[in-house]
């Protein structure tokens, strides 16, 4: 037990250093502090509904960049060691496919989250700077879920990896995931509206596909509405939970069947 | 007391209707150096992949250390260096072989010891700090040696690693194998290099077209002829194997 968890251990830090060595992802931040402050701390005219306005688009940007940084990074989790022939030497060490599996995940999770955690933490603060509350319960399940839904990405792009080429499956998810986001409440209403093979496709869609609206507390956040219940909230942890274990359990099965 | 490192018997490898491995016995000894040989597509890396679990045979069994290596335990005993692999470019070699201690269950203090010492055995102290991404070919192949030395293997398994080594780096790496198997450690390697495989191997086994057209001492091969190994192996290829 304490090997495997030395194993993943190292997986995880292989992917927080991959993560903090790329130009491309300090250009991201450095975008996101530009584009983020002063969208968060602008206050026109003193009017509160457009500062909310603002606030809500600065929200809208962090998730935008959380799902391409969760993208990114999942798609490219494997695709990087096959293209370098890492994974031989790699799988060549005691090491099993399903710790590889894990420790690679994890560390793209956390990787994710960090960057995710400096999000959250500028937009705190210019919500403090302008005489908000920030650390409230509300506050706490939207990081929470955020995160999860962050979780829920990397497992897609890892799995999607392993089923498609990687710009396919990120370009695949990356309309996905947004579809979801704003459509995917509207599903049910739309398949009332059509039929045959098309309402079957689209209760089929509505019950596979990834519900990233569930994750979204913008409105409550921006608008001061408090929190989810604590049922709805569990509810949500564990949809994610479950749906990134079944995407994990098929990039398993996947990788198991991959030539290499 | 196991004498046999490892042991293929009747092993075969299909991809569709490409049989990359063809009823293939071969083992290896304990404190044995053996060369692989092959013309391109022979089959050799497909038989060092299923020797090292990355791939599964169609039919046949592959023992390594008595057990199957497609479990992860088994791999334990063993040290694999790739043709040719661009390990993570944004580490230095330090923290490479940092990583691959730690995915070894290799506890720090064992890690740095056998850090420093193999970085000096492969020359890489100077260059210790610099990133991957900047070393020469050559530099690549010194740390993946320095990778699959790392948890002090007893058996080294090599796809052709004089692949892009200038003469200089290849007097030393050949040097350092021959320091290796001083040391009794059990050496597999493919190789196209014929004069280094003469120099080093004990024994050679040749591969065609999937399957093993001579396996036993280079002396022997050499002496039948009583030429060079390049020309023998020309022979055995053509004939498809030795009287």
């Amino acid at each position: 037990m304490r090997g495997c968890m030395r194993r993943i251990g190292a997986l995880v830090k292989l992917s927080l250093l991959e993560l903090w060595r790329r130009n491309d992802m300090f250009a991201l931040l450095v975008l996101s502090l530009v584009l983020l402050v002063p969208l968060s701390m602008a206050r026109p005219f003193g009017a509160s509904g457009a500062t909310r306005y603002f606030d809500e688009a600065a929200l809208l940007l962090m998730w935008g960049y959380s799902l391409f940084i969760s993208l990114g990074i999942g798609g490219r989790l494997f695709t990087s060691e096959f293209a370098n022939r890492t994974v031989y030497p790699l799988l060549a060490k005691p090491v099993s496919r399903g710790e590889l599996l894990v420790g690679k995940y994890l560390g793209a999770v956390v990787a994710s989250w960090s960057a995710l955690a400096f999000f959250y933490v500028l937009w705190a603060i210019s919500s403090v700077l302008r005489g908000g509350e920030c650390l409230t319960f509300c506050f706490f399940q939207a990081v929470v879920l955020h995160a999860l839904f962050v979780a829920l990405a990397v497992a897609a792009a890892l799995a999607g990896s392993f089923l498609l080429t990687p710009s396919a499956s990120t370009t695949l998810l990356a309309i996905l995931f947004p579809a979801m986001f704003f459509f995917g409440r509207r599903l049910p209403d739309y398949a009332e509206n059509v039929s045959g093979v098309l309402r079957g496709l689209v209760n089929v869609v509505y019950w596979l596909a990834p519900h990233a609206e569930f994750f979204d507390m913008r409105q409550r956040l921006v608008h001061g509405w408090g929190g989810v219940e604590a049922g709805v909230f569990l509810a949500v942890v564990g949809y994610a939970i479950f749906y990134s274990g079944a995407l994990l359990l098929g990039a398993r099965l996947l990788f198991n069947r991959k030539r290499l | 007391m196991e004498d046999k490192v490892f042991e293929l018997d009747g092993v075969s490898r299909t991809f569709g209707a490409l049989k990359a491995v063809d009823n293939l016995t071969l083992s290896l000894g304990k404190g044995e150096v053996t060369g692989f040989l092959g013309t391109n597509g022979a089959g050799k890396t497909t038989t060092i992949k299923m020797l090292i679990g990355l791939l599964r045979p169609t039919a046949g069994t592959v023992r390594l250390f008595g057990g199957d290596p497609a479990d992860a335990a088994t791999r334990v005993r063993i040290g694999y260096m790739p043709e040719m692999a661009y390990y993570y470019p944004y580490l230095n070699v330090r923290e490479l072989l940092a990583f691959y201690g730690g995915v070894c269950g290799m506890d720090k203090q064992t890690v740095r010891t056998r850090t420093d010492k193999l970085l000096e055995e492969v020359e890489l102290v100077e260059a210790a700090k610099r990133p991957l991404k900047t070393y020469s070919k050559g530099m690549l192949q010194r740390a993946g040696i320095a990778q699959a030395l790392l948890n002090d293997p007893d058996l080294l398994i090599l796809d052709e690693p004089f692949t892009g080594l200038d003469p200089l780096a290849r007097i030393h790496f050949r040097k350092l194998l021959m320091k290796l198997r001083d040391q009794g450690k059990s050496i597999f390697f493919s190789s196209h290099e014929l004069g280094e495989t003469e120099l080093l191997c004990d024994n050679v086994a040749i591969m065609k077209n999937g399957r093993c057209i001579y396996h036993g001492p280079v002396d022997r091969l050499a002496g039948d002829g009583g030429g060079n190994l390049e020309r023998l192996f020309l022979d055995v290829l053509e004939k498809g194997g030795v009287a």
